[in-house]
């Protein structure tokens, strides 16, 4: 497997060793979200071949290529945020000296690591109810409510381990905040 | 004090106009007591209002109790077919004991009702009438509620699930043949514009479905007796008003329909056993092999004269 | 406190959280999370994960990644450069044909591909150094690549009028049909545009360069016939009775990652990985704003301040085409810094009721929302496509991007007036094939 990035490779040091395990997780985290759209597409394709075609019921299809879309997009969550690929706006950082440019980034970090962490702690207490009460869903197929709420706490929780990841990269020099070159 | 209701309808939808009559008459009875109404789906999605409601984070909704029916499998009875046979006998089940097992299981998850009240459906075919059983095999068929798709299956046709806003298109496209939704779901979403029969609640019908006022059961008991009391003679008065609008809704889709140039079918009664029969067979049987106290409620609603 | 006042220090706070460098959907969630926790107390935010999963819970959304794929599976095939070339050939005689065919392969791309970027990237490759070789000054060259790539959000399919009929509750069969005849609208207008410019540079030859026989002309054709089978594909899946228009965009992604595979021989594991998780890129990216947008407005929706704005405008007592201008430059200076699905999903519903209010037909009103978007593609300091446009050509500077694309976002404001001025421009096609709307 090839990781995107260029700091995530070496192997000195513990902080190394971390965002190297983390950039991996992200990774496979990713393929699995590609997965997960290419098993949409399959199945939503199959539904018209049965409905149009076979003429027979469509009972599950519609949900669980929804509920398939969902979970890939929670999931490839730390993934794009390795890639870089969650669009940002850095004016205020690029108007700001490169001292000032630390604070403000450390402070967007707290920020952004304080929301992940309220997604994740309650979308565990979410998944946990749901699955605790085995819910279901109210059509005929009646999936297991939390097989597809699980998506929720376990992306946000890469993405959280992703945010801190990109931190670290910054901390030990291999990379700079918000990658923007110094002046 | 301020109460915050959620429901997903229009404005001039007879569930919107039963939520503004109670927080008008609450409004009115001067009790430091006010309901702020978010309607059109603007703070919560249709089937994600019962959850907040039951913990405490919404105060009141107006939804389809079986939205609930996946965490309350006993709520599927509030949509099944031929369990209700018109408006008047809806009534009745609102207060009888069947309903107060209901109640019990949703004073389970901290809810209480409000106002009660059923709304009637029927069916729209794109190229045929459906009336009976028959008249379903082999078509590809949309319906609303999964006591009704297990029916309709049951009866040979072929189920495709899809929102509610795709009927239209897939009728359109000759993807859907028919469809099974509640009268005013006909009317907003169009559906008259491509169908070619319409079989609307009359007499006879074999769609009806449960959608009560729920308040957070908590926040009911918090509130002092004097609100309380004006909260509960409000409901009152709206339950009264749902009733009445309920049996006018059929008429008035019947009228749109009829303009639109599609034709009406009526169902009889011979139809109604039919369906009846395979819904025993079918939706009925399913429903107690999933519920536990399945048979139980099934015979409390049943014994509703 | 009043919801009109807490609302001008929503927008505020956005502002200085979205322009922090902190990415616009975590921005998103934490100004909800903020304002939620502030003025509704620590319980709202139980229920931000239900609400995030909820705003993705619409089977409508699903076509957003599938139409993504079937942007980037052919982009990452020589479907483009083929299509490209094709053009070329056939357009030679046309003066400036170079040019005119990369904006008219930009159209058609654009007809497979409901994203810009993708649509940008797939012509940009070939086209960028094709012009530059034969002598087109960089600015053309760049510009109206990055220009004809943002079409890809306005003729059909399109991800930014899914969503926006999404948020709207409009048909989206309706609000693609929309956008046919201002996109080609669009297209004659950069063409015009292109002609001008390269003639009045005074490079007379680039105006009849190149020429092939009709053998050559006639030898490309064959290479075409992909592009036509998935067109034909999906117009057939949607209109055929066989899909409805959202399970349509499945039927268009197999075709072309079967075509990719199979045709362009795109067998490789390590090539197939490029389109997935180029699509897997864009469409989670997404996906992500959408969602962290639908919290968004639930907290707006939560605090009273889109009810309260609704009406507040509602009272305002304005000639309606002075708050079309109006909302046309909130659109416009939004589109500078947000990417289209934010700016759609934050401002629709506000916007929407205002509009139609107004007496504005919302179908309408979305092509002209999409041409604001478009201008927001190529314009500074978030610009999708001059970011795709510096990744293909490293070598020509942000500002020769931007000064090139310029001319072009004159094309497309001067569009804008156009529809305004015949609005049937957008709503003749929709109407003709689907009936009047009621
Ligand atoms: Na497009
Ligand atoms: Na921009």
């Amino acid at each position: 497997m090839t990781l995107p990035n260029k700091y995530s490779e070496g192997n000195q040091g513990i902080q190394h060793k971390f965002i190297y395990a983390v950039s991996w997780l992200s990774t496979l985290s990713g393929w699995l979200a590609a997965v997960m759209i290419v098993a949409a597409v399959v199945i939503t394709c199959q539904m018209i071949f049965v409905r149009s075609i076979l003429n027979l019921s469509t009972i599950w299809q519609t949900e669980a290529v929804v509920y398939l879309m969902i979970s890939a997009t929670l999931m490839g969550l730390p993934y794009v945020q390795l890639l870089r690929g969650h669009v940002n706006v850095d004016l205020i950082p690029i108007l700001l000296p490169a001292f000032l440019r630390k604070y403000l980034y450390f402070l967007t970090l707290v920020l952004s690591v304080s929301i992940v962490l309220v997604m994740v702690f309650y979308a565990f207490e979410h998944w946990h109810l749901a699955y605790e009460r085995n819910w279901r869903s109210d059509t005929v197929w009646g999936i297991k409510l939390w097989i597809p709420y699980l998506a929720l706490p376990v992306g946000f929780f890469l993405l959280l381990l992703q945010l801190v990841a990109d931190f670290s990269a910054v901390l030990v020099g291999k990379d700079t905040p918000f990658g923007l070159e110094d002046k | 004090e301020e109460l915050r209701l959620s429901h997903q309808w229009s404005n001039n939808d007879i569930r919107h106009q039963v939520a503004q009559m109670v927080a008008d008459e609450v409004k009115a009875a001067n009790v430091d007591l006010t309901i702020r109404i978010f309607g059109s789906k603007s703070l919560f999605k249709p089937r994600e209002q019962y959850r907040p409601v039951s913990r405490g984070q919404l105060d009141m909704t107006l939804i389809p109790l079986s939205y609930a029916g996946g965490q309350q499998p006993a709520y599927n009875l509030t949509l099944m077919p031929g369990l209700v046979k018109n408006h008047d006998h809806a009534a009745r089940l609102s207060g009888s004991p069947f309903m107060k097992a209901i109640e019990a299981k949703m004073a389970e998850d901290d809810v209480i009702v409000l106002v009660h009240g059923y709304l009637a459906g029927g069916f729209a075919g794109k190229d045929a009438c459906i009336t009976k059983p028959d008249d379903v095999k082999g078509l590809q068929m949309r319906a609303a509620g999964k006591s009704f798709e297990q029916m309709l299956a049951g009866a040979g046709a072929s189920i495709a699930s899809m929102a509610s806003s795709e009927i239209y298109n897939a009728m359109q496209t000759g993807v859907l043949n028919g469809a099974n939704t509640s009268s005013s779901s006909f009317v907003s979403y169009r559906i008259y514009e491509q169908s070619k029969c319409y079989t609307p609640a009359a007499d006879v019908a074999l769609w009806f479905m449960y959608q009560p006022l729920l308040m957070n059961k908590t926040t009911f008991e918090n509130l002092n007796s004097e609100q309380q009391a004006a909260l509960l003679a409000a409901s009152k008065k709206a339950q009264a008003f749902y009733l009445l609008e309920a049996k006018k809704e059929d008429a008035a889709s019947t009228e749109v329909f009829r303009k639109a140039g599609v034709e009406i079918a009526e169902m009889t009664q011979d139809d109604f056993d039919q369906w009846r029969a395979l819904a025993k067979e079918t939706s009925y049987k399913a429903f107690v092999a999933d519920v536990p106290d399945g048979q139980a409620l099934l015979d409390l609603a049943l014994a509703v004269e | 406190m009043d919801p009109l006042v807490l609302g001008g220090i929503v927008a505020i706070m956005t502002i200085v959280v979205l322009f922090s460098g902190v990415s616009v959907a975590l921005g998103l969630l934490i100004v909800s999370g903020g304002f939620l926790l502030a003025f509704d107390g620590l319980r709202s935010l139980e229920l931000l994960p239900e609400i995030f999963f909820g705003k993705l819970d619409s089977f409508a959304l699903l076509s957003i990644p599938m139409f993504i794929i079937m942007g980037s599976s052919i982009a990452s095939t020589r479907a483009g450069a083929d299509l490209y070339e094709a053009l070329e050939r056939w357009l030679t005689r046309v003066p400036g044909g170079l040019v005119i065919s990369n904006l008219g392969a930009c159209a058609l791309f654009a007809a497979m591909s409901g994203s810009s970027p993708a649509t940008c990237a797939a012509i940009g490759k070939m086209g960028i150094p094709e012009m530059r070789k034969r002598g087109y000054p960089d600015g053309v060259a760049a510009g109206s690549i990055a220009a004809g790539g943002t079409l890809g959000i306005l003729i059909p399919p399109s991800v930014t009028m899914i969503v926006y009929g999404i948020a709207t509750e409009t048909s989206i069969g309706r609000l693609f049909l929309a956008g046919v005849m201002p996109g080609l609208l669009l297209v004659f207008l950069f063409m015009a545009w292109s002609l001008y410019s390269t003639w009045k540079s005074g490079n007379k030859q680039l105006l009849v360069a190149g020429n092939y026989s009709w053998r050559e002309r006639f030898e490309i054709l064959p290479r075409v016939v992909p592009f036509l089978v998935i067109i034909a594909g999906v117009l057939y899946a949607m209109y055929g009775g066989v899909a409805t228009p959202s399970e349509t965009a499945a039927v268009g992604a197999l075709l072309c990652l079967i075509i990719a595979v199979i045709i362009y021989r795109l067998w490789h594991p390590k090539d197939l990985w490029v389109v997935l998780r180029d699509s897997t890129r864009e469409s989670v990216m997404i996906l992500f704003i959408i969602a962290a947008a639908g919290v968004f407005s639930y907290m707006l929706s939560s605090l009273y301040i889109t009810q309260s704005i609704a009406e507040w405008i509602g009272t305002l007592d304005v000639n309606r085409w002075v708050l079309m201008i109006a909302v046309n430059i909130f659109l416009l200076i939004a589109g500078f810094f947000l990417p289209p699905v934010a700016v759609i999903l934050m401002s629709a519903p506000i916007l929407l009721p205002i509009i139609t209010t107004a007496g504005f037909d919302p179908i309408w009103f979305a092509v002209v929302l999409t041409i604001n978007m478009e201008i927001g593609l190529i314009s500074p300091p978030v610009g999708l496509n001059l970011y795709v446009i510096n990744g293909i050509a490293p070598d020509i500077s942000l500002k020769t991007i931007l000064m090139g694309s310029l001319p072009y976002v004159a094309c497309m404001i001067l569009a804008i007036v156009l529809l305004c001025l015949f609005p049937g421009i957008a709503t003749w096609l929709p109407n003709a094939v689907m009936g009047a709307s009621v």
